[in-house]
């Protein structure tokens, strides 16, 4: 009796990635045979081998507008770190600011960044500049709170210890305060991507004549709606990647937390 | 055993929140190497008397003296160990053990064999490698009493320190510690609630009274070293138990 079920144990995640796979086949035959079967024209909804072979005859183009997308997401995303997490520590150490930061932060947030894209253009023109501060701006709000978080909530009693033998604030900060927003960061990190990433690409629909929201826009225009299809694939393979990277690093720099299923 | 030096001498010790007082004029001393506990019901102030002692907040009155010196501030050389465990959980057990070291500013290898050699003694041995929460309540507790005692404190606190444990586990590491402490002998200042836990481990027992607490009696526990399971059926054990009882339910009628 023990053997069939150990054996049917370590099966069982190819048995989840078999039905994953299945599930997904599945759907995309429903839209390949059923959107013709419903005489859905091409320029509404192509079909998904019509999305592939777009995408492959526009690799090229797909490659270039993506890599100045990707460029301008990561930028604005790397700027929300860095900013995101001095301000938290500004906060932390500096008591009082705490009063300021926080309510301008949050009255900030509350103002839809998009709505003021158009400003950008007017004040930066058309390049990549209003690009990463939208990025940059969409992606501030959760990397700082996250940090205030890690960095600042830490159980006194640890603190209260490390002051009893001696600790500077200098050594707490690096051996407890940073290994502790480890975990906030990251998670930080996969809400803030996608959203660096609106950023980008609604700075492209509003200016510039480059970047996956500059093709998308060109589809439009020429009613080449596969086009719009293939560059969205393109969007969903960069974020795969991206987020793909931060959950490696988690795995590295968390190794130590409890898997999921003990929790 | 005991030395007759003074280590912490407690006088007319005061604490005032904006809620009440909790601790009021209370005064007591502790010998050099002696292990003594405050007993007494909660709410008494047991836990605020021991962050006063660390310097970890001051009094409202009164003073605190460590070795003739006033408490003025962090007092820097304590080891302290919490109700609960409060270890880091991205660190095993043997780097938990060695973060005073590290906290002090000192090599953590210099202290490797002293951190191996009480994990050792708290029979934690092979969960050197362990996380936190690979280990079970009692066996966190003990990896923070070892980590308390890395830097060879010359004043342990603990706070409660097996209040949070099963009644079955909390009585195996009063055994524990006693077996670790015989090791260190360093000064040991115990709050708890347990009669049994105060009169198994002390030397002596300083009775508080309810809020604002004070020192109802001072008990010297004669009982013969090293103590183990037989202690608790000594006569003399029950007796000293009794003591303390009384002590303690002569407020109820009062």
């Amino acid at each position: 009796m023990a053997e069939p079920r150990a054996m049917r144990a370590t099966l069982a995640p190819v048995r989840r990635a078999a039905e994953t796979t299945v599930g997904i086949a599945a759907l995309l035959a429903i839209w390949q045979f059923g959107a013709p079967l419903a005489r859905m024209p091409e320029y509404i909804l192509p079909v998904p081998s019509v999305i592939v072979v777009k995408f492959w005859q526009t690799l090229r183009i797909q490659a270039h507008h993506l890599g100045v997308t990707a460029a301008t997401t990561l930028a604005g995303l790397g700027l929300a770190l860095v900013v995101g997490v001095l301000l938290a520590l500004a906060v932390i150490y500096v008591r009082p600011l705490k009063g300021i930061v926080l309510p301008v932060l949050a009255a900030f947030n509350s103002i839809p960044k998009i709505a003021i894209a158009p400003l950008f253009v007017i004040w930066f023109g058309l390049g990549v500049e209003p690009k990463v501060l939208l990025a940059f701006l969409l992606a501030l709000f959760p990397v700082f709170v996250n940090s205030v978080t890690g960095l600042g909530e830490i159980e006194p009693d640890i603190l209260d210890l490390a002051k009893l033998v001696g600790g500077t604030e200098l050594r707490i900060f690096r051996k407890v305060r940073l290994m502790n927003a480890v975990p906030y960061i990251t998670d930080a990190l996969k809400v803030a991507f996608p959203l660096a990433l609106v950023g980008s690409i609604v700075g492209e629909f509003i200016g510039g004549n480059s970047g996956v929201g500059y093709l998308i826009l060109s589809g439009q225009f020429n009613l080449d709606t596969p086009l719009v299809f293939a560059t969205l694939l393109s969007i969903t393979l960069f974020t795969t990647v991206v987020i793909g990277a931060v959950v490696l690093l988690e795995r590295i720099l968390l190794a130590w937390r409890p898997s999921r299923r003990k929790r | 055993m005991t030395g007759n030096s003074v280590a912490v001498k407690v006088e007319g010790l005061t604490k005032a929140f904006d809620t009440g007082t909790a601790v009021e004029g209370l005064t007591f001393e502790v010998r050099e190497n002696e292990f003594l506990t405050l007993v007494g019901p909660s709410g008494c102030g047991k836990s605020t008397t021991l962050r006063i002692i660390a310097g970890l907040v001051p009094p409202t009155g009164g003073k605190v003296s460590i070795r003739g010196r006033e408490v003025r501030g962090p007092i820097g050389d304590a080891g302290m160990v919490f109700q609960s465990p409060v270890l880091l959980p991205w660190r095993r057990t043997l780097d938990n053990v060695l973060f005073p070291a590290e906290m002090r500013g000192k090599r953590a290898s210099q202290y490797r064999q002293r951190a191996l050699a009480l994990i050792e003694l708290a029979s934690l041995g092979g969960f050197e490698g362990s996380y936190p929460h690979e280990l079970s309540g009692g066996m966190q507790q003990r990896v923070a009493i070892c980590r308390a005692l890395l830097l060879n404190p010359s004043i342990l606190l603990m706070d409660e320190p097996f209040g949070a444990l099963d009644i079955l586990t909390r009585e195996k590491m009063g055994f524990e510690l006693l077996k670790i402490w015989s090791a260190s002998k360093t000064t040991v200042l115990f709050v708890t609630h347990s009669i049994t836990e105060a009169v198994l481990l002390s030397d002596t027992i300083v009775v508080m009274t309810a809020r604002p607490g004070r020192a109802k009696a001072v008990i010297r526990v004669d009982l013969p070293r090293p103590r183990d399971v037989k202690t608790l059926r000594d006569p003399r054990f029950v007796e000293l138990s009794g003591t303390v009882r009384d002590h303690i339910e002569a407020q109820w009628v009062e």
